[in-house]
């Protein structure tokens, strides 16, 4: 409260009087428009279209209406590949966010030799979906990886991680957390448009590290952090590339690793079957939709814009 | 882990002789070298195994080399049917275009959503936002049909001109969430000023996002450099190849690899992106906050 | 005013999107035949220029492009393009080229997707074609693309499921290289549990068969069954699965296979960073066609032995050949007597057969191979001899699989996990798994 108010104090009231500026906004926005009716939209309705079909790539589609839907009902390695998916989204997003976060502020300092830091810790994030990350991955978390030869010298006997169907999904929730790089930059973005006045102010007030941090950076900040949120979700839900390029396409072992849209891939292309396919997507669409407008019902209360 | 021990350190500080503030540098920097050394490890392997005979890589899963070899670079730039030198080359083409393209059309974009009004802006946003949670793989087919259509394959337009029509709507957001921090009375006072529209997104706007574009020209540097799938799609003429498709060119599944030549291209891949990213973060750090305006 | 506005603005955006939908999905199924290929459309005098896509990695590119250049010189009037990739991208990209009525005129094609494509008619019947030559070609080997009453693929390479044992580690462990014209599934359990012990966790026995399709069909063909038949349909029954899968448990709790863990990885490592390669088994199951890489990548002359029989007999082991790869022609193909020519020149021309030598498998043109063998590295020479060798032993040919049924390998993993981790028992994983592989079949 006191920190809203004191903030309050610092910024200039909301401006009055806004004009709509319909001929403007539409001329700024005009190559997003033209992108949207020339390239998006056509195969977003296309696969709207094949949702309701039978498609197998080679021959014309046909028109089946609901039959997708319904079969989904009752694909229990679809059911599978939901909570195999929620558990990531809802483990691997805000621990990645909030090391992200933390690095971000601690590298966001004048100390000498930050910027090698913020270098380095984004080098893993540049490597992504290389073919060398899953041999990379094997080789940390395989039976005789680099992790179990560790652990052996502390005398623990480790087991196959990416093998072991218990504990293959929490590899990948590392090796996500392990590319936080892009978050974090987009968060050091954020504290460089901070003015530095505003920190002035508060030390004049005498305030700590921390009260700074809880009453001037986290609420300045929350536009970045709710759109980290936002899209790292998104990101989350349609995870794809790690999990297919460690499992060989897999999803295994045993479908412990079987995202959503690697079974919706492995549907589409694998088994010819596009139709259903896209029936999962616009169900994914849903899906994402719901969380994403319940993040913007959300963030009337917690993000703090400062126009 | 972190927090934990930075937090035994302090009370440790406050009742030793040695205070807290001075040793607190030390200790971030132990504590980030540290750090730093894990992040790193399966990049040094990656780097070494490129100086390895191919067959030797995953016998020794050790990061010691004994003698250094330069062979996989030699051998890997000449491996595939043109030089890598050529891939390379295809491959910042697209990057520069997707550049220019995300960062015009994103910002126009952007500033109408975050700053201007007009009818429908609401409907539009979500069409935007909307239009990134469809997984490719299902737009792949109608999209490759469009653009087969157009007469673009093996042309690098379907991988530039959607960035110039700003579909990659993650640098749009990104964008409006940065301009929706920049304080309106900068705008106001322009208009007092006698600025139009235009020129306040020009003169105003865009310098204050500098490090929101520093963003999208890193992020959209990376990811086109990595994007492997619509690359794999659109170019299959190999003197169009890129990067990420000529890599995977180096192993297959079900026959010969030749994994030594393919670390070490992968290392030749990383270099452009790593260089793209140490100047990119110096625009990051010049940001509102060092500019000295207000 | 305003309402006015808003309706021809929803009017004009829908005409807008059943515009691009149209144009999208009008190209989809379209059946005409346009395979973008290039060049100048007329046949017959002019330039013709054709696609071919193959998947492998950069030894079979460089070899490919050399036998494109060799035929480029003999046929100034055909220019050949040439395009390559690992495999699983391979597959998304020739998926979407379809779809798109854009498919290459000349395609590798694998057992897996062969039926797929070609009983949805994306395939020419080579049958059909003017100008093919298969006088060369031993029975056995082109009934591996044939169904239907037609011939889609032409064999490219003859591969065999067989046992590759490491003579090192055997020499390490004392043991004896077992009789493979002899050995039954006892005398190989115990051999490999013998090497486990005797190698004492430097390396085990062998390598769990079911890590693939390709045992249990050999399994079923030794009892009489098959994993599909002849008319596209699953052919092995539940119990023979069950016992399949307690042959399995047998082999593990004999110490003869390594763990669930260790096994499990092993089923999508690349092949230079398999168990086998990095010397951690003594034997394992494998395709007889990557000897020479799995020996390059293990650093080691590696061996191949005929697979164990339950009856003891090598003749009745349920061995056949198998196409390693297909040479398929676009049914969409613009020029069909060009990319015969093409095929023809791949599997019968001897310029291209010492150019290509073993690297797509055992040459199935008995001219060629025997041309070829003389000159092949000694890892594909031992693979060259190993087909020759059993191809007096070799049961019917075995069917491909149904349209639906590429998916196998995956889902027979899958089960074969969950029985290692013990969280099935070989009955339920049986019946599980047949429920499904019959599911995805159409």
């Amino acid at each position: 409260m006191s920190a809203l108010g004191e903030l309050g104090s610092l910024r200039g009231k909301k401006p009055v009087g806004q004009k709509k500026d319909n001929l403007a906004g539409y001329l700024f926005l005009a190559p997003w428009l033209l992108g949207l009716f020339l390239i998006t939209i056509g195969p977003m309705v296309a696969s709207l279209y094949l949702s309701f079909t039978d498609y197998n790539l080679i021959q014309a589609p046909k028109w089946i209406g609901l039959e997708n839907f319904s079969r989904m009902l009752s694909d229990e390695r679809l059911h599978n590949s939901l909570r195999v998916t929620f558990t990531y989204v809802f483990v691997s997003v805000p621990l990645q966010l909030t090391i992200a976060l933390l690095l971000a502020v601690v590298l966001d300092r004048g100390v000498r030799g930050m910027a090698f830091y913020r270098s380095v810790f984004y080098l893993p994030s540049l490597l992504g979906s290389s073919v060398a990350i899953a041999i990379l991955w094997r080789q940390v978390f395989g039976t005789t990886g680099l992790l179990n030869q560790v652990l052996d010298v502390i005398g623990i006997h480790g087991k196959g991680w990416i093998s072991d169907p218990s504990t293959a999904l929490g590899t990948l929730v590392v090796l996500n957390v392990w590319t936080f790089g892009s978050p974090m930059v987009i968060f050091l973005a954020g504290l460089r448009q901070i003015p530095t006045m505003y920190y002035e102010a508060a030390s004049v007030d005498g305030a700590g590290v921390l009260r700074r941090f809880v009453s001037i950076t986290l609420p300045l900040l929350t536009p970045i952090i709710f759109f980290n949120l936002v899209l790292q979700i998104i990101h989350a839900f349609q995870s794809f590339t790690q999990a297919f390029v460690v499992s060989g396409g897999s999803g295994g072992p045993s479908d412990s690793t079987m995202f959503f849209t690697l079974y919706l891939y492995d549907r589409g292309f694998g088994n010819f079957d596009m139709g259903y396919a896209s029936a999962m997507a616009w169900f994914l669409l849903v899906i994402i939709g719901v969380f994403t407008a319940a993040n913007f019902f959300a963030s009337k209360y917690w993000v703090f814009y400062d126009d | 882990m972190t927090t934990e021990t930075l937090r035994t350190t302090v009370t440790a500080g406050r009742t030793g002789v040695i205070t807290w503030a001075r040793i607190r540098p030390l200790v971030i920097h132990v504590l980030l070298a540290g750090s730093a050394l894990v992040m790193l490890y399966p990049v040094i392997w990656m780097v070494v195994s490129s100086l390895r005979p191919g067959n030797e890589i995953f016998r020794d899963p050790g990061i010691l080399v004994k003698d250094l070899r330069i062979e996989n670079y030699r051998v890997g730039w000449h491996a595939l049917t043109e030089p890598f030198t050529r891939y390379l080359l295809n491959s910042a083409v697209v990057v520069l275009g997707s550049i220019i393209g995300n960062l015009v059309s994103c910002s126009m974009a952007a500033y109408a959503f975050a700053r201007l009004e007009f009818r429908g802006k609401k409907f539009w946003f979500a069409i935007m936002l909307l239009s990134i949670m469809l997984p490719i793989h299902v737009v792949i087919v109608p999209q490759y049909i469009l653009f087969s259509n157009l007469g673009w394959i093996n042309t690098v337009l379907p991988l530039i001109v959607p960035k110039l029509l700003a579909t990659d709507a993650f640098f749009v957001f990104l964008m409006v969430q940065f301009i929706r921090g920049i304080p309106r009375e900068l705008d106001e006072a322009a208009r007092i000023d006698g600025c139009g529209k235009a020129s306040i997104f020009l003169r105003i706007i865009l310098p204050l996002m500098v490090p929101a574009l520093a963003t999208t020209t890193i992020f959209t540097f990376i990811w086109t450099w990595n994007d492997f799938f619509s690359q794999l799609i659109y170019l299959t003429d190999p003197h169009m190849y890129t990067v990420p498709v000529a890599l995977r060119s180096f192993v297959d599944a079900t026959s010969e690899s030749s994994w030594g030549s393919m670390f070490a291209m992968s290392v030749v891949s990383l270099v452009p992106v790593f260089l793209a990213f140490l100047v990119g973060q110096r625009f990051l750090i010049k940001g509102i906050a060092t500019t000295g305006i207000k | 005013m305003r309402p006015h506005i808003r309706r021809t603005a929803g009017r004009r955006l829908r005409a807008l999107a059943a515009m691009a939908v149209a144009t999208t999905l009008l190209a989809a199924s379209a059946c005409g035949g346009d395979s973008g290929g290039g060049g100048s459309s007329a046949g017959g005098g002019g330039d013709v220029t054709l696609r071919f896509t193959w998947w492998g990695g950069d030894t079979r590119t460089k070899l490919t492009q050399q036998a494109i250049d060799a035929f480029q010189k003999d046929h100034p009037n055909i220019k050949i393009k040439g395009e390559f990739g690992e495999w699983s991208g391979y597959w998304d990209k020739l998926a979407t080229k379809v779809a798109a009525n854009d498919a290459p005129d000349i395609i590798q094609m694998d057992e897996k997707y062969l039926r797929e494509y070609a009983d949805r008619g994306a395939l020419q019947d080579l049958k059909k074609s003017e100008g093919l030559d298969t006088g060369k070609f031993e029975d056995d080997t082109l009934k591996a693309g044939e169904f239907d009453g037609g011939l889609y693929g032409l064999n490219a390479g003859i591969n065999s499921f067989a046992i590759v044992a490491n003579p090192a580690l055997f020499k390490a462990a004392g043991v004896a290289m077992p009789d493979d014209t002899t050995w039954t599934w006892d005398d190989y359990t115990r051999i490999a549990a013998e090497l486990t012990t005797k190698l004492n966790g430097k390396a085990f026995g062998t390598g769990a068969p079911g890590t693939n399709e390709a045992a249990l069909n050999l399994w079923a063909r030794q009892h009489g069954e098959s994993l599909w038949t002849q008319d596209g349909k699953v052919g092995v029954s539940p119990e023979q699965v069950t016992a399949f899968y307690q042959q399995v448990l047998k082999m593990r709790d004999a110490k003869a296979i390594p763990s669930a863990e260790a096994i499990s990885q092993d089923m999508n490592a690349a092949l230079d960073q398999s168990a086998m390669a990095t010397g951690k088994l003594a034997m394992n199951w494998m395709w007889s066609n990557q000897l020479n890489a799995m020996s390059k990548a293990a650093g080691t002359e590696l061996k191949l032995l005929r697979v164990p029989s339950v009856e003891g007999k090598a003749s009745a082991n349920g061995s056949y050949y198998k196409g390693s790869m297909f040479w398929s022609i676009s049914s969409r193909s613009k020029h069909q007597k060009e990319a015969v020519e093409f095929v023809n020149f791949l599997a019968n021309n001897t310029a291209a057969g010492n150019i290509l030598l073993a690297e797509r498998g055992v040459p199935p043109n008995t001219e060629i191979r025997s041309a070829v063998t003389p000159k092949l590295q000694p890892a594909d020479a031992a693979s060259a001899k190993f087909i020759q060798d059993i191809g007096k032993e070799l049961g019917d040919p075995s069917p491909a699989p149904p349209v639906g049924g590429g998916q196998v390998e995956k889902i027979i993993q899958r089960y074969t996990t969950e029985v290692l981790f013990g969280r099935q028992t070989p009955d339920a994983a049986a019946k599980a798994f047949l429920d499904e592989v019959n599911g995805e079949l159409k």
